[in-house]
């Protein structure tokens, strides 16, 4: 297997808290394949592109490209395998706007040493093979979206890499120019690379071997399920996956959330009849906050269907008001 | 790579980089003249020393020296002086400060001589100093062979000009015959302020000091010291407005460059790199200023109601001087672009 990522848990600080957006992933990527990360914004698709591409690290799990792991790299062997190992297409295509069309692809080449007559030669090979070898002394501001796109897949295959990965290839781009990059990117794995694209475009759907779906997608029916905790025992945990909404039979519930500094900030605390953890269910994301005991206590967890039959006097937007944006 | 980077940027924002070059150029050109006019100070002084060809100078006792303190005695005092073993020339001499109104009111300094004696320049000009009412005037008074010169209300006419005979800052000098001088400025009496001498005696007449070239230089030195001191002051703090405009730019830039250099580090271009082409950008910049600066000072100097005598050493340090600035000014825009995170450059996290 050419990709492998194992139990792999990321987060990250923002705005003084902690989020996790990925935990507990396992994907695997043959060579040849094109695998789409697929989920709504803030699903954690680019994070996890940024921790294939070794720019961010993840706080557990491994990711192995060609049997050698990526998550130990540091220094010399951490900058080589992001010039060798990795090429990236960005969503906003993040060419040097002062650089022609081919001293951007020549960037990584003379970044890796190659001398400066072979880089520019291995440039023009590449635009030619993306169809813009007339246009290669133009600089990005003088290319369309479509043209700067299949610029950026030229500088990301400049060194051969093994691995190809692409942030939302399609966003900046219209249908026409949509056919060519897609077309451009199957090649690429045709030809014996693991290509990974994340998007929330659906369209490309059929262009994949392989689809990892990173937004939770709890399901709206099935039983109402009853848990007894006791004091300090933990309900479910910031970053974990959304599946049912809870109402408090008996005892209180605390919602806390991680800080960036390591400590915890106290969100709000629920009774008897009151329910939260509703945000999560209804939107598809994951839980913004940690749900514990602070008393023996008993909760009923109930599906997104059942919530709703059970709430009905109470429209939507009540029930979010409802939880006070503290619903962990 | 990372040169090709910058210096494909420095046309990019060609404009913001000219504007840069042009007002960095002109502190150093300021610098520049700064340092031409510190230095005029010392060249006036030596050359005012020089053009006496004296070895010692005798004053009345107690004065501080001939051209701050004069204090007059009598000629007669030459005698004793003469007299000195290791003395084998010496005459009197009267410097005063006067006034003129040709061509327009100023103030100069008047030296009186013995024509052809110690003091006195040689040949033509001590023949005309010798003829009533010659005076040898310096070009800073704007006047040319033939005028007429005023010197506290009585005529002069000049028999010919010098050029860079001034001191205490530019103050034009004139020079006349001795007794013209003690006509002008001591009613007419047998009096001198100094008595230059050749040859250096080990014992000094009563009642008078005797200083050596270096002690009057101090002399000449003494009023302008505070003015240089405050010229010193004001070009080292111009090579910080300098380093501020340069820092600024750089700065600037990598601000708006923080996408690039975050898309160049997480496609390997390590961190050496991106600082190379950051700190060749600064010292490029620091060099084209420098060297337009030399052109501004060439503009800039005559226009200057001082001397400025820029020294070569000046021109030579110059560059050096711009590439420390260059390399000091970026160090604030080094340590933002190293610190950009790779992330960056995935807009939009999702």
């Amino acid at each position: 297997m050419a990709l492998r990522c194992k139990d792999l848990v990321v987060e990250y600080t923002r705005g003084g808290y902690v989020v996790r957006p990925i935990d507990g992933l396992d994907m695997d990527v043959s060579n040849g394949e094109l695998a789409l990360l697929l989920g709504a914004s803030g699903c954690g698709k680019t994070t996890l592109l940024s921790v294939l591409a070794a720019i961010l690290h993840p706080v557990q799990g491994e990711v192995w490209l060609d049997n050698r792991e990526v998550t130990g790299l540091r220094g010399a062997a951490l900058m080589n395998y992001r010039q060798q190992r990795v090429g990236i297409v960005f969503q906003a295509f993040n060419l040097i706007p002062s650089l022609t069309a081919s001293e951007n692809v020549q960037v990584p080449l003379r970044a890796s040493g190659m001398r400066r007559r072979l880089a520019r030669e291995r440039a023009d090979e590449l635009l030619g093979r993306v169809s813009l070898g007339a246009r290669r002394r133009h600089r990005p501001a003088e290319l369309s979206g479509g043209e700067q796109q299949r610029v950026a897949i030229a500088r990301a295959l400049a060194l051969d890499p093994p691995m190809l990965l692409a942030d939302e290839p399609t966003a900046h781009l219209d249908y026409l120019q949509i056919e060519g990059v897609l077309e451009l990117l199957r090649q690429i794995a045709d030809e014996g690379r693991v290509v990974v694209i994340a998007t929330h475009d659906e369209r490309i759907v059929p262009l994949a071997d392989k689809i990892v779906g990173l937004s939770p997608r709890p399901e709206a029916g099935g039983n109402v399920t009853e848990v007894g905790l006791a004091p300090g025992e933990t309900l479910f945990e910031q970053g974990n996956e959304s599946d049912v909404i809870y109402v408090v039979e008996a005892g209180e519930i605390e919602l806390v959330r991680r800080r960036a500094d390591g400590g915890e900030e106290l969100l709000a605390r629920h009774g008897p009849g009151e329910y939260f953890g509703e945000l999560g269910p209804m939107f598809a994301i994951r839980r913004s906050a940690t749900a514990r005991a602070t008393m023996p206590s008993r909760v009923s967890g109930l599906p997104l269907r059942e919530f709703r039959s059970r709430f009905r006097g109470e429209r939507t937007a009540e029930l979010i008001a409802h939880a006070g944006g503290s619903s962990g | 790579m990372a040169w090709l980077i910058s210096l494909r940027d420095l046309q990019w924002r060609r404009r913001r980089f000219a504007i840069g070059v042009v007002a960095t150029a002109l502190v150093f050109a300021l610098g520049l003249v700064l340092s031409g006019v510190r230095a005029s100070f010392d060249n006036e002084i030596n050359r005012t020393v020089d053009s006496f060809q004296a070895d010692a100078w005798f004053l009345k006792g107690g004065s501080l020296g001939p051209f701050t303190a004069p204090r007059p005695f009598p000629v007669s005092r030459v005698r004793d002086v003469r007299r000195l073993p290791g003395v084998t020339g010496a005459d009197p001499v009267v410097i005063l400060g006067a006034t003129t109104t040709t061509p327009g009111k100023r103030n100069l300094q008047l030296v009186g001589v013995v024509p052809h004696g110690v003091g006195s320049p040689a040949g033509k000009q001590a023949d005309d100093l010798a003829r009533p009412g010659g005076a040898i005037a310096d070009q800073r008074l704007d006047l040319g062979t033939g005028d007429r010169l005023d010197l506290n209300g009585a005529n002069f006419r000049v028999s010919d000009v010098t050029h860079g005979m001034t001191y205490f800052a530019g103050i034009p000098r004139v020079t006349i015959a001795l007794r013209e001088a003690q006509r002008l400025g001591l009613n007419n009496q047998a009096l001198a302020t100094a008595i230059v001498a050749r040859g250096r005696p080990a014992r000094v007449p009563p009642g008078l000091t005797m200083l050596g070239n270096d002690e009057v230089a101090q002399d000449l030195a003494r009023p302008i010291n505070p003015a240089k001191d405050t010229i010193s002051l004001i070009r080292f703090l111009l090579w910080g407005v300098a380093a501020g405009i340069i820092g600024a730019i750089v700065y600037l830039s990598v601000l708006e460059r923080v996408g690039d250099f975050a898309v160049l580090k997480a496609i390997g271009v390590s961190g050496r790199d991106l600082l190379g082409g950051l700190l060749l950008q600064a010292v490029l910049l620091s060099l084209l200023s420098a060297l337009l600066a030399v052109a501004f000072e060439k503009a800039i100097a005559p226009l200057s109601a001082m001397s400025v005598e820029v020294p070569t050493s000046a021109y030579l340090t110059l560059p050096l001087v711009a590439v420390l600035v260059g390399a000091l000014a970026s160090f604030l825009g080094l340590r933002r672009a190293v610190s950009v995170d790779p992330a960056l450059a995935f807009a939009g996290a999702g």
